[in-house]
């Protein structure tokens, strides 16, 4: 072997190393662990139809139902029913936090088996759902630090399914030309006239011309939302805009659990380690106190170490970095970064004074 | 290593499905949403040993169509719906109902097959006609 070959050996092997390294760097788990809690409402939605369903004497087979395979194996009326209902307890047992790692496997289980058992089961949503679960199945998640690879796939997952999207309406002319967006606005002209919309909105969103910025804007926002979410200085945009197109879906399209599912798998973006920055408060003062007492019940990330500060001082927060924010400042950043209060405060970082008011 | 082969394939499967999601009928882990306006209808028919054509919304041998195809959207094919997941989607569903309903209604005796003639509006283009018809049924009438 020749000394070129040795070398890109060596590289390729170096290449090799740091990547197993990433899958193996220790990460907090927190964020897998919450979505593990607000996933078990997901598996809950999914389920209610089945079990509806159920409860009304029918299951899939009992009417129209393509299975993907002959060797897939389908059980007795009574055990499928039994596994939903399995699948509804694990799905609160998950939430809820008892014998969760079990729970979590048994709704996987029962879930993707459910999902593979018919074409007609198949929806995006459902997809996700599995693959959500899945990766949660595997993570640790029944302590504090765990190998990153269920995080980074978990990742890959959530930005791949908006690139997906984007993708494929950016490459058909009818999308990205607007055609697509037009024509459903315009079929679904009478459920538009039932809203509480102006009329000079209803005319807007039934004008041609209009969807013709309108799919482009859409496209490049699932595009924005895939790509934004890898890059620290975009990441927090990103997020912002993901809820926003989730809440939008949602009032316009019926799509099952997608909604609340992708906007509760964007936590895995949190940077995961804990405890790494510090909120100081006096504790004398009641305004320090409340926002202490905020911040213990909602950081469920574990962002913040909440100490006490000298007497009669401000409000503080220092960041991971060092740098430090004092009052308004230091509340609205603290708020940004509480997964329930995030999305309202994350527009109050950009104001000038606030900007102003972080020190390195 | 097993991480990595565990990583590497579960990438490779993720970017695998969403490239099949451009041939494939049902687009599994494709995830291409809402990807098209399009809208179809059909008038689903059965065709006798006699060679009568009757209508799936007439209840026959105690079935209704609408009882033996519920999901999809295809339980009342003769008004114009969104083909929710693409028209290709959409009449894959059919074509597969139409086989299942032949092959699951045992009290039928004069059914010999059932056919679709299908409308479809693929986006903003000029309607198609397309005949989808069920595989042909054993010992009919």
């Amino acid at each position: 072997m020749n000394a070129a070959a040795l070398g890109v050996q060596r590289r390729a092997g170096g290449a090799l190393a740091a990547f197993d390294a990433l899958l193996a760097r220790p990460v907090s788990m927190r964020a897998l662990q919450l979505l593990r809690v607000l996933a078990g409402p997901a598996v809950l939605l999914h389920l209610q139809p089945f079990l509806s369903a159920s409860l009304d004497g029918r299951i899939y087979s009992d009417s129209f139902y393509e299975p993907y395979a002959a060797w897939y194996p389908e059980l007795p009326e009574a055990v499928y029913i039994g596994l939903l209902w399995l699948a509804a307890v694990a799905a609160v047992a998950m939430t809820i936090g008892v014998f969760s790692r079990v729970a979590t496997a048994t709704a996987f289980g029962i879930v993707a088996y459910n999902l593979f058992l018919s074409t007609t089961h198949f929806h995006n949503n459902r997809a996700y759902l599995v693959i959500v679960l899945g990766l949660l199945a595997v993570a640790p998640l029944g302590r504090e630090t765990g190998p990153g690879w269920p995080l980074w796939l978990l990742r890959f997952e959530c930005s791949a399914v908006y690139f997906a999207s984007a993708f494929s309406k950016l490459v058909d002319p009818d999308w990205f030309g607007g055609t697509v967006t037009w024509q459903r606005v315009v079929h679904a002209k009478a459920d538009l006239d039932a809203w509480i919309l102006p009329d000079w909105a209803v005319s807007l969103l039934t004008d041609r011309s209009f969807h013709t910025g309108a799919a482009k804007l859409i496209v490049l926002t699932e595009l924005f939302i895939a790509i934004g979410l890898w890059w620290p200085r975009t990441r927090y945009a990103a997020v912002w805009v993901a809820v926003i197109f989730h809440l939008t879906i949602e009032a316009s399209a019926s799509v099952q659990v997608f909604s609340y599912l992708a906007v509760c798998v964007l936590v895995v973006w949190a940077v995961p380690s804990t405890r790494d920055r510090v909120l100081r408060l006096d504790a004398a003062s009641a305004r320090h106190r409340r926002l202490g007492a905020a911040v213990r019940a909602l950081d469920w990330l574990a962002r913040f170490r909440v100490e006490q500060g000298a007497p009669g001082s401000a409000l503080e927060v220092v960041d991971r970095d060092g740098s430090k924010m004092r009052g308004g400042s230091a509340v609205a950043f603290a708020l940004s970064r509480l997964p329930l209060t995030a999305w309202f405060a994350l527009p109050a970082l950009l104001l000038p004074a606030v900007r102003r008011g972080r020190r390195a | 290593m097993g991480r990595r082969v565990v990583v590497l394939a579960v990438v490779l499967l993720q970017v695998g499905f969403v490239a099949r999601a451009y041939w494939s009928d049902h687009k599994e882990f494709g995830f291409q949403m809402f990807p098209e306006s399009s809208t179809w209808r059909a008038d689903v028919v059965r065709v006798t040993a006699d060679g009568r054509r009757i209508p799936v919304e007439v209840p026959w041998s105690g079935y209704r169509w609408e009882e033996l195809v519920r999901d999809r959207g295809l339980s009342y094919p003769q008004f114009r719906h969104h083909a929710d997941a693409g028209l290709d989607n959409q009449l894959a569903f059919l074509d597969a109902a139409l086989d299942w309903v032949a092959g699951n209604t045992p009290r039928d005796r004069e059914t010999r097959y059932l056919e679709a003639r299908v409308t479809a509006w693929h986006n903003a283009d000029r309607p198609q006609v397309r005949v989808l018809r069920s595989r042909v049924r054993e010992g009919a009438g």
